[in-house]
């Protein structure tokens, strides 16, 4: 059973005994798990295979945890089988699947992470229903049995007719994946698209303010084409969340580009966090685990639900308690928030004027004011574009060049550090990226002059620091601090 | 005709002399927000009493403008005197008693702000000046309304131009288009007022007078910079051929020095040096 993306073994027991007939469920199980007993039994009859006509006791342990899903159909069916043949169930290992009243193994979810948990707890061989078995096969060193139906398995393990292993994908990571959005397609721009080459190499949040129409939408899509693809770990931690929601692709569960996301600012905090009633299900933020979480209309989201990203913005996991327990998700994504400068959308933009009064302006700006903005590193305004540049033949550079300069730069600060600039907690700041001394004069002036907070000071120095790793320079330089600086909003409308 | 009973706090009535009411947008531009404090400044350094309505931008501007240059300045308000709106203005409206200004209101004490109570302000505003300079207001602005009664009161209307491509410019070169008279700097209202002084017909000769400071020319950036217009980095990259992360670093540079400011998620030219205000 799956407790968010820990596997937690259930050892299942039958034992058929004298009296009347009747079937007996113990170990603490779930309504769905109770329900089990029909199923099972129909199976087991529609199978060709015999039910027992005495009494029966079918014992899920551990008893104190609580059982839950339809998995566990399966290994209790396998179980009355073989007690009734008299046979002891193979030695390390572990079924799971739902069964059809016909017999017939159905699919279950988050299969990849019962897999993998199993396998660390030294099982050596895994029976999965059929569909999910490419999932299981993703798992080194496990034996996966597809399993199509009931008397399939049960044949199987009394010898009379063996399933062979599935087998193993040939997973090789493909060099370059398809580029949906292309930066070629974003006419001018210049400043949104180096914030967003910033944001790729050094891991660092973003946020856009600009009119409707500008174009926001399309530069966050251009996101995942700049950024590398997934590495083996990091694809299987993405396929994990996607197992435990039922979401992977038959064929080819793993996939190599890099997640985005863009709930609609509708959601609600279950919806974007995770959550749901028992045992909390991954939200949003996990499903963009190691890719891009693209929040429009930043300032629409309910307030509690943009609170409740700063716990997971600052650690890459978050962690949720429901009456079932509590689990850890993973969510260590790319933010990328873009917002209207005003109610209206208008404000700041030289054709059309905005129509909303200054206390309303106001009133919007400071909604996105605070602690989440404060641990946006990169903001930059985005304006509408000329007509006649829109028409204009001139191209900018492809995804592909610019995810060259992005790849060297992630590749130095690995080196380095082994994480990302954006992740940088101060001290390190201090003593991995070393200021030319006129870059910290830049940085004193500039903190003296506007009365920047702490927490902006280190903002613009982890900025600065993959201005310079995107120039392969070792030092940081006045001008990449200035750069750095560059990329605030302030006075948005006004 | 004379304005309504008036609820007062801070002198009142101010002393005698002439009274020039500088109203326009509350979300000016950085050039109409310069022009509205240096009139404001230099008006009241003259002995002008400058009349405004404590609202954000233009007004706020021109009280400040008259603070600063230690003169006396009222503050017409749309809600009770004891109601300060915007509440952000709290410490312009102590500024202004203790420059020994005054803050009256035509409306009983506490109350609150009102759509429909401004226009009448408006109107009291005009009542209470000689003359009603404007300085950027767009289409529609309450600021015409003050030109409107200005001109039912059969006082001088003047005007200040600005950009023929700002939106901001629209309700005052209509007004200058319908006859009001021409502010290119403080003197043109002195005359107006008929307290003396030549009036310069030559507008370049004016900055120095003004005392704006146009920043140094020392970068090629700038030139290219307006003081009205914002532009961002990517629009200066491409004009001067530049590569953005270059141009994004000069920019901070120039904002540091001072020489240019953030306006409307972009860039303009700042009109003078010195302290930021908050």
């Amino acid at each position: 059973m799956l407790v968010g993306l820990d596997a937690r073994p259930i050892h299942v027991e039958a034992d058929i005994g004298r009296g009347e007939v009747a079937f007996m469920l113990v170990g603490l199980a779930a309504t769905t798990v109770k329900e089990a007993r029909e199923r099972v039994r129909s199976a087991i009859r529609n199978s060709g295979l015999e039910f027992p006509t005495t009494r029966l006791t079918v014992n899920l342990a551990p008893a104190e945890m609580r059982k839950q899903g339809t998995a566990l159909d399966l290994p209790m069916a396998v179980a009355i089988a073989l007690a009734r043949a008299g046979k002891a169930a193979p030695p390390h290992s572990a079924f799971l699947g739902e069964l059809a009243l016909d017999g017939s193994v159905r699919h279950v979810d988050g299969v990849l992470v019962a897999a993998r948990g199993l396998s660390t707890l030294g099982y050596e061989r895994v029976f999965v229903p059929a569909a999910d078995a490419a999932e299981a096969t993703l798992v080194d060193g496990l034996e996966v049995i597809p399993c199509a139906s009931l008397i399939g398995v049960v044949n199987h393990l009394l010898g009379a007719e063996a399933i062979a292993p599935a087998p193993r994908g040939a997973f090789v990571c493909v060099a370059a994946t398809d580029i949906e959005h292309d930066l070629t397609e974003v006419h001018g721009q210049e400043e949104a698209k180096r914030a967003l080459e910033v944001a790729a190499a050094g891991g660092h949040h973003l946020l856009m303010s600009g009119p409707p129409g500008a174009g926001k939408t399309m530069l966050a899509r251009c996101l995942p084409g700049i950024l590398p693809p997934l590495e083996l770990a990091e694809a299987l931690e993405v396929a994990q969340v996607r197992s435990l929601l039922g979401d992977l692709p038959r064929e080819g569960p793993l996939d190599w580009a890099r997640p985005f996301r863009s709930p609609h600012h509708g959601v609600s905090m279950a919806g974007l966090i995770g959550g749901g009633s028992g045992l909390a299900q991954p939200g949003e933020i996990s499903r963009a685990h190691h890719g891009v979480l693209f929040l429009d209309e930043l300032a629409e989201f309910q307030t509690p639900v943009l609170q409740a990203l700063r716990q997971p913005l600052e650690s890459g996991r978050v962690n949720i308690t429901r009456s079932g327990g509590s689990v850890t998700y993973p969510a260590r994504f790319t933010l990328v928030a873009a917002t209207n400068p005003c109610p209206c959308g208008w404000a700041g933009d030289g054709v059309r004027g905005c129509r909303c009064t200054p206390g309303a302006v106001d009133t919007y700006q400071r909604r996105l004011s605070g602690p989440l903005l404060d641990r946006i590193d990169l903001q930059v305004a985005v304006r509408r574009v000329q007509l006649e540049l829109l028409a204009s033949e001139a191209r900018g550079e492809s995804s592909a060049t610019v995810r060259e300069r992005v790849v060297a730069a992630r590749r130095l600060q690995q080196e380095r550090q082994g994480c990302l600039n954006a992740q940088l907690k101060p001290a390190r700041l201090r003593q991995l990226a070393g200021l030319a001394p006129e870059s910290r004069r830049a940085l004193e002036r500039w903190g003296a002059h506007r009365g920047i907070t702490a927490r902006g000071f280190h903002r613009a120095w982890r900025v600065a620091r993959t201005s310079a790793d995107l120039d392969g320079s070792a030092q940081i330089e006045e001008h990449h601090i200035l750069e750095a600086l560059g990329f605030r909003l302030q006075d948005v409308a006004a | 005709m004379s304005p309504p009973d008036l609820r007062t706090r801070g002198r009142w009535p101010p002393p005698e002399g002439p009274r020039a009411a500088i109203v326009g947008s509350r979300r000016p531009s950085p050039y109409g927000e310069a022009v509205a404090e240096q009139l404001g400044l230099e008006l009241a350094r003259a002995g002008v009493i400058v009349v405004s309505g404590l609202a954000l931008g233009i007004d706020a501007a021109a009280h400040r403008g008259a603070v600063n240059g230690g003169g006396v300045t009222v503050a017409v308000m749309g809600t009770g005197v004891d109601v300060i709106y915007p509440a952000a203005h709290g410490v312009l409206a102590e500024a202004i008693l203790a420059a020994g200004g005054a803050l009256v209101s035509q409306f009983p004490d506490g109350t609150a702000p009102r759509r429909h109570n401004f226009p009448a302000r408006n109107y009291t505003m005009a009542a209470l000046a000689d003359v009603v300079v404007v300085v950027e207001a767009a289409e529609g602005s309450g600021a015409l309304i003050t030109a409107e009664a200005a001109l039912d009161l059969h006082k001088e209307v003047m005007a200040v131009p600005g950009s023929i491509f700002s939106p901001l410019s629209v309700g005052t070169h209509s007004l200058l288009r319908d006859g009001a008279g021409l502010v290119q700097n403080a003197r043109d209202v002195l005359a107006a007022l008929r307290l003396g002084g030549e009036v310069l017909d030559d507008p370049l000769a004016t900055p120095k007078n003004l005392g704006f400071k146009l920043p140094g020319e020392r970068d090629g950036i700038l030139s290219h910079l307006s003081d009205v217009l914002a532009l961002n980095a990517a629009e200066v990259a491409r004009k001067l051929q530049l590569p953005i992360a270059e141009v994004l670093g000069r920019l901070t540079a120039l904002e540091l020095d001072g020489a240019v400011r953030r306006h409307q998620g972009g860039y303009v030219r700042a009109l003078r040096r010195g302290k930021e205000r908050a």
